[in-house]
């Protein structure tokens, strides 16, 4: 089955250079040769069909209107000895520290720009940076980041990098459990003999750290909301699980109303007030008056309620001056000027296209690297250089001379890969891994996270949105393997 | 409960209490037309039908004259009719998606499997074989639909809302199945005919199984209304869904009557004192037709009476 396997030259998360599995492995590769072909087919139909009618879907929108779709799972899952991930967590808690130091500061004092740190043309021309609105506001627990994602990779020597921050409206979450579910249902022998952390009482820290942020005017038992842009959003399923998981109501902009400064929720008694808003929708539709005055999503006088301190906004307003590809080069830094330490998880090396010398690098090793468009996401608007065409690299050579600010660089990173089951055969595919840390009055992160897989024969983009799969994440506990 | 998500779960069992009446009305003509020859007799059948279920009016809109296959399309699969078998199937998971934190898991699951499974069967031609069968489906997983709310759901907010409107959808339904009866019991006075028009409506109810045990094959036109309209025990009588919203509104409002739902007591209570006052075997035709009529729009009112009072339509001055 995995005879045919080859490793080639990336880190294998599974699989060493001799086709032997690696340790944390052995039990996985054991059991699922007990497996016929005909039966990991059938389960693989099962998995997939399972998906679709629990309508865990996405909605795509480049092809006429909005068709939904189901993020393709892979049953190979990502396994994290617990060593491992007791790294990642440690990491994972530094960043997100040193990242709501940052943007306390950046809408305070701004002492990291006056200290010469971070560039202030940076901040200041940063589409997302909130001055007007943000600045100076007390906010509860001084917390800017109540769920973060972060995006981790591993590179060729099998060491964990952070790709990615994303601070505003991360999803995926309910993915984890949902791949988490259909592993259980589909494949249960897979789980004999490991001994795994469970995702069973996430919901009660996720709860819990949602409830912390009660504002201060809060009178009685803090009611809170999940704000969505509607069930036409592509992330819907995510907010639908989300809301409901933590027993909290699911509204939208049109169910709220601001009235003397307070935000109420229309209901069938009348209006009930509401404390605490976990917002999926942008910053910039949240409050037609206070930002984009062509938004229908929003509420308005948001934010008025927001500054007399009558509600909570999570994630924070402005979250997004942190989170850029071109402040993502300064997180380390931000670690050693606020914490006074050393990133536990590293970045990945990154050329600031600004910087005349560094751009001029670049243009001349475009096929070596990876180019982004600092504002963009969901991989659009982004260069993969060695898998690029002479043509694509011209045009892109065009857009950087043109707005040199706009991109970064970074070298291609061979990313790692794990065998994922599909069209009847194992090949390697590149992963990367979605890390869910929850903020409140302690910090938590999910055991595993979401493991993304590419599955377009060797492409790198794991974007549910251009064809990006999941994987189940196991995080080993307890001594891991369980050989009796 | 979030007025939207109150509104969504009231039209969530409407579009499937409708799909299911419309699914039958169907396949019952289906049925009966195997036995029909007279082409005038059955374009009337066909009008009437669309009265019942969507609207002549618009149909005649779109096409030129009564045609089967036209017809049939347009009641099973039309995306331009609005009340469309497909289109209430439609509505129906839009609601549910959009309630999907208020509903058993089980019944979202339901919905959005029956959808699926019939958008990949859509391409096939439609045979009279398998129109019977897409409406066999329907009226199934209407069926199915019911079985989950009673099993798994508890008996509060949410589930008061999924009953008063498949109530409300069922009592319009009738009302309005029996005044396109009458009106063609007035128009051929044949007894043959008439016996054909009443056992059809009991059929299009689901109704001539319970309707039989109680009473002889004669049709009589009085028994037939009697038991439709006032039968206290048959689950799509007119009587037995006023009752029931009632009884339910009750429960929604902790047997208080507040400033705010005073006028959808009144108004249940003023259908309820009517139909038990009224005798309807002491009427005429046209004293029934009347009486239809007035019952119809007070359906009608009681559904607009209850949107209001939950805030289900949005006040057009909003104050913001």
């Amino acid at each position: 089955m995995l005879n045919k396997y080859q490793v080639g030259s990336f880190y294998d998360e599974m699989m060493n250079d001799d086709g032997q599995p690696k340790n944390h492995y052995e039990s996985f590769y054991d059991l699922i040769r007990q497996l016929s072909d005909e039966e990991l087919r059938e389960k693989h139909e099962t998995a997939q069909l399972s998906f679709l009618r629990q309508g865990i879907t996405f909605t795509v929108y480049n092809d006429a209107g909005g068709t939904e779709r189901t993020m393709p799972f892979d049953f190979v899952p990502i396994i994290i000895p617990e060593e491992q991930w007791a790294k990642i967590e440690r990491g994972m808690k530094q960043r997100m520290k040193a990242l709501n130091y940052f943007l306390d500061d950046i809408y305070n004092g701004q002492e990291i720009v006056k200290d010469g740190i971070v560039p202030e043309d940076l901040i200041r021309d940063n589409p997302n940076y909130y001055e007007k609105q943000v600045t100076g506001l007390e906010i509860p627990l001084r917390n800017h980041i109540f769920l973060a994602g972060i995006d981790l990779i591993r590179d060729e020597h099998g060491e964990y990098r952070v790709l990615e921050d994303n601070l505003r409206n991360p999803s995926g979450m309910s993915y984890v459990f949902q791949n988490r579910y259909v592993m259980r249902q589909v494949y249960p022998e897979l789980f004999f003999k490991h001994s795994i952390r469970t995702l069973e009482h996430q919901f009660k820290e996720l709860h819990g750290a949602l409830i912390s942020h009660a504002p201060k005017n809060t009178l009685a038992e803090p009611c809170a909301v999940l704000l969505t842009p509607g069930m036409y959003n592509s992330a819907y399923y995510d907010h639908v699980f989300l809301a409901q998981q933590m027993g909290i109501e699911l509204v939208e902009g049109r169910d709220l109303i601001v009235k003397d400064d307070v935000v109420y929720m229309k209901t069938i008694r009348g209006l009930k007030r509401v404390d605490i808003i976990y917002r999926r929708i942008d910053d910039d539709f949240l409050d037609p008056e206070a930002f984009r005055p062509d938004s229908a999503l929003g509420v308005t006088g948001l934010l008025r309620a927001y500054r007399k301190g009558n509600v909570a906004i999570l994630n924070g307003i402005g979250n997004g001056v942190a989170d850029d590809k071109a402040m993502y080069a300064y997180v380390p830094d931000m670690i050693r000027y606020y914490l006074d330490e050393d990133p536990i998880i590293k970045n990945v090396e990154t050329y600031f296209l600004r910087d005349p010398e560094q751009l001029e690098y670049v243009l001349e090793n475009l096929e070596d690297l990876v180019v982004k468009n600092v504002g963009a996401s969901g991989g659009y608007d982004m260069l993969i250089g060695p898998h690029s065409t002479e043509e694509e690299r011209s045009a892109f050579r065009r857009k950087i001379i043109e707005t040199p600010s706009q991109y970064i660089a970074q070298p291609t990173i061979k990313l790692s890969r794990a065998p994922a089951f599909q069209n009847d055969e194992f090949y390697p595919c590149h992963v990367d891994l979605r890390v869910f840390v929850m903020n409140g009055a302690t910090s938590h992160v999910l055991p595993g996270g979401l493991s993304r897989v590419a599955l377009k024969k060797g492409s790198l983009v794991v974007n549910s949105s251009q064809g990006g799969g999941g994987k189940d994440t196991w995080v080993l506990a307890g001594g891991g393997m369980n050989h009796a | 409960m979030l007025s939207r998500v109150a509104d969504s779960l009231y039209w969530m069992a409407r579009n499937i209490e409708r799909s299911e009446n419309n699914a039958r009305i169907m396949s019952t003509q289906l049925i009966h037309m195997l036995e029909a020859s007279d082409q005038q007799v059955m374009d009337r059948d066909w009008e009437e039908i669309l009265d019942i279920c969507a609207s002549k009016e618009d149909y005649y809109e779109r096409y030129a004259r009564m045609d089967r296959e036209t017809v049939i399309q347009y009641i099973t699969l039309s995306p331009m009719n609005y009340n469309s078998l497909q289109n209430s199937m439609i509505y129906a998971r839009e609601n549910a998606k959009a309630t999907r934190d208020s509903i058993p898991d089980e019944l979202w699951q339901l919905i959005n499997r029956f959808y699926l499974d019939e958008k990949t069967q859509q391409d096939q031609a439609m045979t009279t074989q398998s129109t019977q069968a897409y409406l066999k489906d329907i009226i199934q997983m209407s069926m199915t639909a019911q079985g989950i709310i009673e099993s798994t759901m508890t008996r509060g907010i949410p589930y008061a809302f999924i009953k008063i409107g498949k109530w409300i959808e069922r009592a319009e339904k009738t009302a309005r199945i029996l005044n396109v009866v009458c009106e063609k019991t007035l128009r051929d006075s044949s007894d043959t005919e008439n016996y054909y028009y009443w056992l059809t409506a009991l059929q299009i109810v689901n109704g001539y199984d319970s309707y039989i045990k109680e009473h002889p094959p004669t049709m009589d036109p009085k028994d037939v209304l009697t038991f439709l309209i006032e039968n206290e025990q048959f689950p799509r009588s007119i009587q037995y869904c006023v009752d029931h919203i009632m009884r339910a509104t009750h429960k929604l409002e902790s047997g208080k009557i507040s400033h705010y739902s005073e006028d959808l007591f009144e108004l249940l209570t003023g259908i309820q004192n009517e139909i038990r006052q009224t005798d309807i075997s002491e009427m005429t035709m046209e004293e029934l037709m009347e009486f239809l009529d007035h019952f119809q729009n007070s359906c009608y009112q009681v559904s607009r009476t209850f949107s209001e009072t939950y805030y289900l339509v949005e006040p057009v001055h909003a104050n913001h």
